[in-house]
């Protein structure tokens, strides 16, 4: 049975109190221990910077969440796709997956400055960062999601007149898609990884951009606060996924009552 | 009960895998609307000669004929059901019944009233919306049966059906599958390694030998239907599965 979502408050209560208790110990801790504020300043001193540059945070968010965005439905496209390729043409498996493995076995952060060479200061190296980083999760899950049907379920398909495009989309993809929102939920961050590097290495936008900016002036308040503006736009990113997932994947087996 | 044309005919077969034989010289004729029983010990062919009657395997020699016409790759007009139900997970019990139309690229919507008597026929209404894992294994089973039943296959091949399931479990479903064959009467090749199973079902039981598979032997059971609760207790019950077992034990003298 799937069960109407009970509210079960505990958990969100304890880790309401535990987050407070930490808060309270940095905001009281800090000036205990005389840690000054370019070093580590405290929350209340955050929230008011994040409050005070609200504004330029969006714009720098929007221009860093499209590369990041674009990255990743890019990967998206060209994981499937790829993966797509290695399942229906055999040998291609013998070649694409070692190349793609030690490809990502490259820390691909030492290679963003090549991309700023290659594709400039614009968004096109950022989002191909994004792409870049966000890419192996997205493939390698494909691959399991799509490759992995019981081998009767695609005999008795055949048997019913099954053409290799029915399977694809009947059987494959819908497989795959508990796999792939999965990745989404790896690739996510990967992406912002991607995006923010590559505003560190070039440009005069972005949060990374932001960030940089703020440790030239010292300003440790804004570095934590445009932190803050990338975790709540993570959370609300992997949320949706998450929330996506509760609406068209019910029937998944991890929804059981226990 | 074998009519002059039969539903499928298994000449000669011989299926060799590198350097095991599988199957030799399997010959025996499955009638029209009759239910037919393989059963042998482990591992003697008796799922390989399903496949190669389904077209799912190439058989190395011999042939099978399906209503006249020679099994050269998959074929349409059969129903299998296999050991484990293989319901896909993200679909409700109705969706997965309606699977093999919609594979056949069918509309959902034609086939709909039809699966939704078989689901009745299968004792399962009220089920309908749900999905495999809120289903037990017998339920499971059933749905994989109505599912094979859907498009109103002339032959349906079933590889050990109730192999996983529990004793008891396994003897409901044995008269489940009664009460759906007696109303819809298609051709069944039924592989089983239970005895009791195969004299209870059906009309003939072709007892295989071990590797390589050959029938040894085949017997008419002659127990009249309908068959229920009340057929085990007949003696003449007794008789048939006891001639089976003879025929299964006689190979462990060999």
């Amino acid at each position: 049975m799937l069960a109407k979502p009970r509210m079960n408050l505990r958990p969100v209560i304890e880790a309401a109190i535990g987050f407070t208790v930490i808060l309270l110990a940095w905001e009281y801790g800090t000036a205990l221990l005389r840690i000054p504020s370019y070093v580590l300043p405290v929350p209340s001193a955050i929230l008011r910077r994040f409050r005070e540059t609200a504004a330029v945070q969006a714009q720098h968010l929007g221009a860093t969440a499209t590369t990041t965005l674009a990255g990743l439905a890019l990967a998206l496209v060209v994981g499937v796709l790829l993966a797509l390729a290695v399942i229906y043409i055999r040998p291609l498996k013998a070649i694409v997956l070692p190349v793609l493995a030690a490809f990502n076995s490259i820390p691909k952060i030492a290679i963003a400055p090549l991309f700023i060479i290659w594709f400039g200061l614009g968004m096109e190296s950022k989002i191909l960062l994004a792409f870049l980083l966000s890419l192996f999760p997205i493939f390698v899950n494909s691959v399991t999601g799509m490759g992995e049907i019981e081998p009767d379920v695609l005999d008795l398909a055949r048997l019913a007149g099954g053409t290799a495009w029915r399977i694809f989309v009947k059987v494959r993809l819908m497989n795959a898609i508990p796999y792939i929102t999965d990745a989404l939920k790896v690739a996510f961050p990967l992406a912002l990884v991607g995006s923010i590097v590559g505003e560190f290495i070039g440009g005069n936008y972005g949060v990374g951009y932001l960030i940089l900016s703020g440790q030239f002036n010292l300003d440790t308040p804004l570095v934590f606060a445009c932190l803050l503006t990338i975790t709540l736009f993570t959370s609300a990113a992997i949320g949706l996924v998450v929330l996506a997932e509760w609406f068209f994947l019910a029937w998944r087996p991890s929804r059981r009552v226990r | 009960m074998t009519t002059p044309t039969p539903a499928v005919r298994i000449e000669g077969l011989h299926k060799r895998f590198d350097t095991a034989v599988a199957v030799e010289e399997l010959t025996f004729d499955v009638g029209e609307n009759e239910f037919l029983a393989l059963v042998g010990p482990s591992g003697c062919g008796k799922s390989t000669a399903l496949r190669i009657m389904a077209g799912l395997v190439p058989a190395t020699r011999g042939a099978v004929f399906v209503r006249g016409r020679k099994v050269g790759g998959p074929i349409q007009d059969v129903g299998m059901v296999f050991q484990s139900p293989i319901l896909l997970p993200w679909r409700t019990a109705l969706s997965n019944v309606l699977f093999t139309a919609e594979m056949r690229g069918k509309r959902q919507a034609e086939y709909r009233e039809r699966a939704l008597a078989l689901i009745r026929l299968a004792s399962l209404d009220g089920f309908e919306a749900r999905y495999p894992h809120e289903l037990s294994g017998g339920m499971q089973q059933r749905v994989a049966i109505c599912r094979a039943l859907l498009l109103d296959p002339s032959l349906l091949l079933m590889d050990e059906p109730f192999g996983a399931l529990d004793i008891m479990t396994r003897e409901k479903m044995g008269f489940e599958l009664l009460k759906i064959w007696t109303a819809t009467r298609t051709t069944v090749v039924f592989v089983t390694h239970s005895i009791t199973e195969a004299v209870l079902l059906s009309d003939t039981i072709v007892v295989m030998t071990a590797r390589p598979g050959r029938a040894k032997a085949v017997i008419r059971v002659d127990l009249p239907r309908p068959r229920d609760v009340g057929t085990l207790r007949d003696p003449r019950f007794a008789e048939l599965a006891a001639q089976v077992r003879d025929n299964i034990e006689a190979q462990w003298v060999e």
